[in-house]
């Protein structure tokens, strides 16, 4: 039962780390770049949208190939040394999840910007008071796309396992050592950090329902 | 304000004014509209443009362009051709107010207090509470605001409104969701309000008649016909107003 001390520690710290750290770099990409994506007109737009949305459903493996093509010793970024390390994970999820939030955040955005910013002329708001708003009118919708980010970044396993390699003490993380501890035949153990990983994105939904803002809406008409 | 040449065209429907030009000021009233529309009564001698008007009147049939035309006015949207001159007045001097008004996420209190809030004005609280007052809301103030019924969401944009004093406000069916003690409330505050010009859009034709001193009849995206309210509604010239007429 090592593997559920000091080594699991490690590994849910570094699950962590890595997480937080591509959500934040894929919200600070995605959520200006859905907002300007609804904003901006420019010719091939809906090819733009239809991409974001395609990547929205990339499958996590050719991701984590395309990552690996470019960071493998002979590949463009080969001279950075970061395949099988923490970056490179970083940058496999951020790739993954940044297309989500930017997908959410437009979707939100096309829905009621307009209204929004319409709202903020008749008010005399200047653009930057504008733009404040639309993201502050926005915030439930800019949460959840954090949050589906969150979750989706901590639940993958093919593109950091291809980026990463899975190396003990380096680019282990949950969600790979569990598919080892299974290919190992050690159920219990792979149930335990099911579990921990579990417990965290519940944590996470409970930290996102306090930060939200509370929204009471009714379609009564009283 | 004046607007030239105005076009706005969308796929099953275009905008096109040829010139409107409301200027309300102390010591000079101008009200004008050219029109491209055959049989325009805007030259007919029967609608004088000589009177001191403070509140006007943009009535038609539904899809004639009367929120369109506002629209433009308000600078929420831009014309496909054409110019608006705003003669001084910027955007903090200009507001319109929805049939359904955007709320912001937040309680009434805020809400009314947002204009102040981006003007970095302190909020007088005794102003604050006439208007809640006024509006009925004086014990919803923190309440969220989108739990208010159709009506109030109305009152409640519309003292936000009130609150910042704009110098010319567009009203786009503000009274529709209103109860009628209501509608006369904010009516009588309309017409009390001095150094503001309205611009109400409504079927409601006892408001136009009671409130507005001046009106423009839209048909299919153009004026057709303009004039004092009494005069106009008593004596439509028209086909197309004297049909309206009888269906309001």
């Amino acid at each position: 039962m090592n593997i559920v001390e000091q080594e699991t520690i490690g590994i849910i710290v570094l699950t962590l780390q890595m997480t937080l750290l591509a959500t934040a770099m894929s919200c600070v990409i995605g959520i200006p770049l859905g907002l300007l994506l609804d904003k901006a007109s420019f010719p091939g737009k809906r090819v733009v949208v239809l991409i974001n949305r395609t990547l929205m459903a990339a499958p996590p493996v050719v991701i984590g190939l395309v990552v690996y093509l470019i960071l493998m010793r002979n590949g463009p970024l080969g001279f950075l040394g970061w395949l099988f390390t923490f970056e490179a994970m970083v940058i496999a999820q951020t790739i993954l999840i940044t297309p989500i939030i930017c997908g959410i955040v437009y979707t939100a955005s096309e829905r009621s910007a307009k209204n929004i910013r319409a709202f903020a002329t008749t008010m005399g708001a200047n653009k930057i008071q504008t733009e404040w708003l639309v993201i502050k009118e926005l915030s439930n919708e800019i949460y959840f796309a954090a949050v589906a980010g969150f979750g989706r970044a901590m639940s993958e396993v093919g593109a950091i396992m291809i980026v990463g390699g899975n190396i003990r003490y380096h680019t282990r993380v949950m969600t790979t050592t569990i598919a080892l501890l299974r290919n190992r035949g050690e159920i219990n153990q792979a149930v335990f950090l099911g579990i921990v990983l579990m417990i965290i994105a519940l944590l996470v939904q409970v930290i996102a329902g306090a930060l939200r803002r509370r929204e009471r809406r009714t379609d009564e008409n009283f | 304000m004046k607007i030239s040449n105005i076009k706005k065209e969308y796929e099953k429907f275009t905008l096109s004014i040829k010139s409107l030009e409301i200027t309300n000021s102390a010591q000079n009233t101008i009200v004008g509209a050219e029109s491209n529309y055959p049989g325009y009564v805007g030259a007919a001698s029967n609608c004088p443009d000589n009177g001191q008007y403070k509140i006007y009147g943009i009535i038609g049939a539904n899809g004639c362009g009367k929120t369109t035309l506002m629209k433009i006015m308000a600078g929420i949207i831009s014309p496909s051709s054409g110019t608006v001159d705003y003669e001084g007045l910027t955007g903090r001097d200009i507001t319109m107010i929805f049939r359904k008004p955007y709320l912001l996420h937040d309680t009434v209190i805020n809400n009314l207090t947002y204009p102040l809030k981006i003007r970095k004005i302190k909020p007088n609280s005794e102003e604050i509470d006439i208007l809640l007052s006024m509006a009925g809301l004086q014990d919803l103030k923190n309440e969220y605001a989108l739990t208010l019924s159709g009506g109030e969401q109305q009152k409640l944009a519309m003292i936000r409104a009130f609150i910042f004093k704009p110098k010319l406000i567009f009203v786009d069916e503000g009274f529709s969701n209103m109860d009628i003690e209501s509608v006369n409330l904010f009516e009588q505050y309309i017409q009390k309000m001095s150094n503001t010009t309205w611009v109400l859009v409504s079927h409601q034709m006892s408001t136009i008649r009671r409130v507005c001193e001046y009106v423009f009849f839209m048909h299919k995206g153009e004026i057709t016909e303009k004039g004092e309210t009494k005069k106009v509604l008593d004596t439509p010239y028209t086909k197309e107003l004297k049909e309206y007429l009888q269906y309001v």
